[in-house]
């Protein structure tokens, strides 16, 4: 037992690249470029940690993330504004995995009013 | 009435829906759920590591288990309580997932190798040595395994293979 303390270094070194590899907050998993997304809001669950609609569009079903509580109350967008049948044009970013159905968004758009989570952001 | 049904009952009662859609205290059970998993792993590692052999020069396992033990059970307790207020505030999705289920069964085989511990003979000498040893061992690698597939809940990954 007397290499333990080699063994445990070890182990936790191998787990390290663990992590980061898979991180998803903030905007680096995205792309760079601003993307539009229309369609109908299938389910919402906004509260912590950050809230995640699923949107049926003409290119299938897309998960969409927006804010924590306090971002999404600063915008308006409150549960009784986006809900289930709500249809939305949402602007942000897609994720920069190729194929995967998930972006995050800037701003909202429903029936022509922009609820807008990110104001220091251009969307 | 079914799993499913009870879970969401859970998530839906007042106090867990004002709990996921709060500004500031859901951040704040979350901190402190982190600081319970400190001080439980913080107080535990050099206690095991003890246990496994290391630095048995330092003295002997008694008074730093009375140290040590109730820090760990206090770190314990925080994120259990912690932790099953985030769980509720969530339930259903938690439920399914597989990361979430493995830090379950890893938590209560941590705990198990604890009691199990607990109910060495500690007079039997040199004779119980390798299996504390390997207990000690055990109980980082699991509370090791504990803190990693937890802090991967969040980022929902698929299953490895």
């Amino acid at each position: 037992m007397r290499h333990i303390s080699q063994v445990l270094a070890a182990v936790s070194l191998a787990l390290l690249p663990a992590a980061p590899v898979v991180a998803h907050h903030g905007w680096a998993w995205a792309t760079g470029e601003e993307f539009v997304l229309p369609g109908t809001v299938k389910s919402v669950r906004h509260g912590n940690p950050h809230g995640t609609m699923v949107l049926v569009t003409r290119s299938g079903s897309w998960t969409v993330e927006i804010g924590q509580p306090w971002r999404n109350q600063a915008a308006g967008l409150s549960p009784s504004v986006l809900k289930r049948g709500t249809k939305v044009v949402v602007h942000g970013h897609r994720s920069a995995k190729k194929g995967q159905r998930l972006m995050k968004a800037e701003r909202i758009v429903i029936a022509g009013k922009s609820f807008n989570l990110y104001p220091d952001r251009p969307s | 009435m079914s799993i499913e049904a009870v879970l969401a009952a859970l998530e839906q009662a007042p106090a867990i829906a004002a709990l996921r859609n709060s500004t500031y205290v859901y951040p704040l059970v979350n901190v402190l759920h982190v600081i319970g998993i400190a001080l439980l792993f913080g107080a535990i590692v050099p206690l095991d590591l003890r246990l496994a052999g290391w630095r048995r020069g330092a003295g002997p396992v008694d008074p730093l288990a009375r140290l040590l033990l109730p820090v760990a059970i206090f770190g314990l307790a925080l994120a259990i309580a912690t932790g099953l207020l985030l769980f509720a505030t969530d339930a259903r999705a938690y439920a399914e997932s597989w990361l979430f289920r493995a830090k379950l069964v890893l938590i209560v085989a941590a705990l198990l190798n604890a009691l199990a511990l607990r109910r060495i003979d500690w007079r039997s000498g040199d004779a119980a040595r390798p299996r504390i040893a390997r207990a000690g061992v055990a109980s980082v690698l699991l509370w090791l395994g504990v803190i990693v597939v937890g802090r991967l809940i969040g980022y929902d990954l698929p299953p490895l293979g």
